[in-house]
């Protein structure tokens, strides 16, 4: 794409929003962008791969950025961190909502899916790895989503989570545990045993 | 019961999950990028400097002029006035002070060269006073 390189720019997430506070309509196009894919990757994460939710989401979430643009404090938080608190805010009270009417809601991989008999392939691990996300509880899921996925840092995610840094190296590491354990189970399901 | 090797991947097996859902990431559709940039257009406050000054220089407050001001304006100002005072100055001296010399540069044509007084008279300003008191004399 022609703007790969302006996407890519050094050009840090926080000056584009102070330039976009000052009116600047191309570093809107660049924020929008940069952070969208982050904003969907997280929220869908959150939600169990529910796109539309997801996306809506996102949406919220990046409006509200627009909103404080020009109120925005400079040296206070990262961009990507702020965005991450928004969105995982929001996804907990979709979440909260979700479970009240529908606790079952939770996608599973497809059994039928392909690739089962020679292997998973990369796309199969991706959909268990979403599977077995929406069994952590909700904060070990951003834990281990922002730290693994996301390639956020142990004090950012304490700071979208508000709690320390070792609370956070304490969640993940049980999300992990978790993790494996489910994904052991789904790999015999899925008829690839041990290598 | 505990888990067992068995029963959990292992970390470089874990690893391998990450690695697949961080290669294949939840992309945002095209139509939730051009929403996401509407929001941006509509909420995006209208385009100021980036550089201002530190102190932007106070306005002067307009004042409206006055009638006075108004007045002097409308005679040319205060040139205009400044002639005028002289002339008023200048026409009360050679009133008062010089009618003599005014006369010589009138060439007599103020005052009668047989009657070079230095000051009026009554008959000079009532001609028929003379007359008049001829008439008294007379009975």
């Amino acid at each position: 794409m022609d703007m790969a390189f302006d996407v890519n720019s050094d050009v840090t997430d926080e000056a584009l929003l102070v330039a976009y506070g000052n009116g600047d309509r191309q570093a809107a196009a660049m924020l929008t962008m940069r952070l969208t894919p982050r904003v969907v990757g997280f929220s869908a994460r959150m939600l169990g791969g529910d796109r539309a939710e997801a996306e809506d989401v996102a949406q919220e979430a990046m409006l509200r950025l627009w909103k404080i643009a020009p109120d925005w404090r400079q040296g206070e938080a990262k961009v990507t961190t702020w965005l991450y608190r928004v969105v995982k805010n929001l996804c907990t009270d979709r979440l909260r909502k979700r479970r009240g009417v529908d606790i079952d809601s939770i996608d599973e991989p497809a059994d039928d899916a392909p690739g089962v008999v020679q292997g998973m392939i990369d796309a199969d691990r991706a959909a268990a790895l979403q599977a077995a996300l929406t069994r952590l509880p909700d904060r070990q899921r951003i834990a281990v989503s922002l730290r693994h996925l996301q390639g956020a840092t142990n004090p950012e995610i304490a700071e979208v989570l508000e709690i320390s840094v070792e609370a956070v190296e304490s969640l993940t590491a049980r999300g992990k545990r978790a993790l494996a354990a489910i994904l052991a189970t789904k790999r015999e399901e899925l008829g690839y045993g041990e290598d | 019961m505990a888990k067992t090797e068995h029963d959990m991947l292992d970390d470089m097996a874990l690893e391998a999950f990450f690695e697949a859902g961080r290669a294949k990431p939840p992309q945002p559709s095209q139509d939730l990028m051009a929403r996401i940039m509407a929001d941006a257009v509509a909420e995006m406050p209208a385009p100021r400097p980036i550089a201002r000054p530190v102190t932007p220089p106070a306005r002067k407050p307009v004042r409206k002029p006055g009638l006075l001001a108004g007045l002097i304006a409308g005679i040319g100002g205060w040139p205009a006035l400044a002639g005028m005072a002289t002339a008023t100055v200048a026409g009360v001296w050679i009133g008062f002070a010089q009618p003599d010399t005014l006369n010589t540069w009138a060439g007599g044509a103020l005052l009668s060269t047989s009657d070079m007084a230095t000051s009026y008279d009554l008959e000079d300003l009532v001609p028929s006073y003379g007359s008049f008191d001829t008439l008294l004399e007379e009975g």
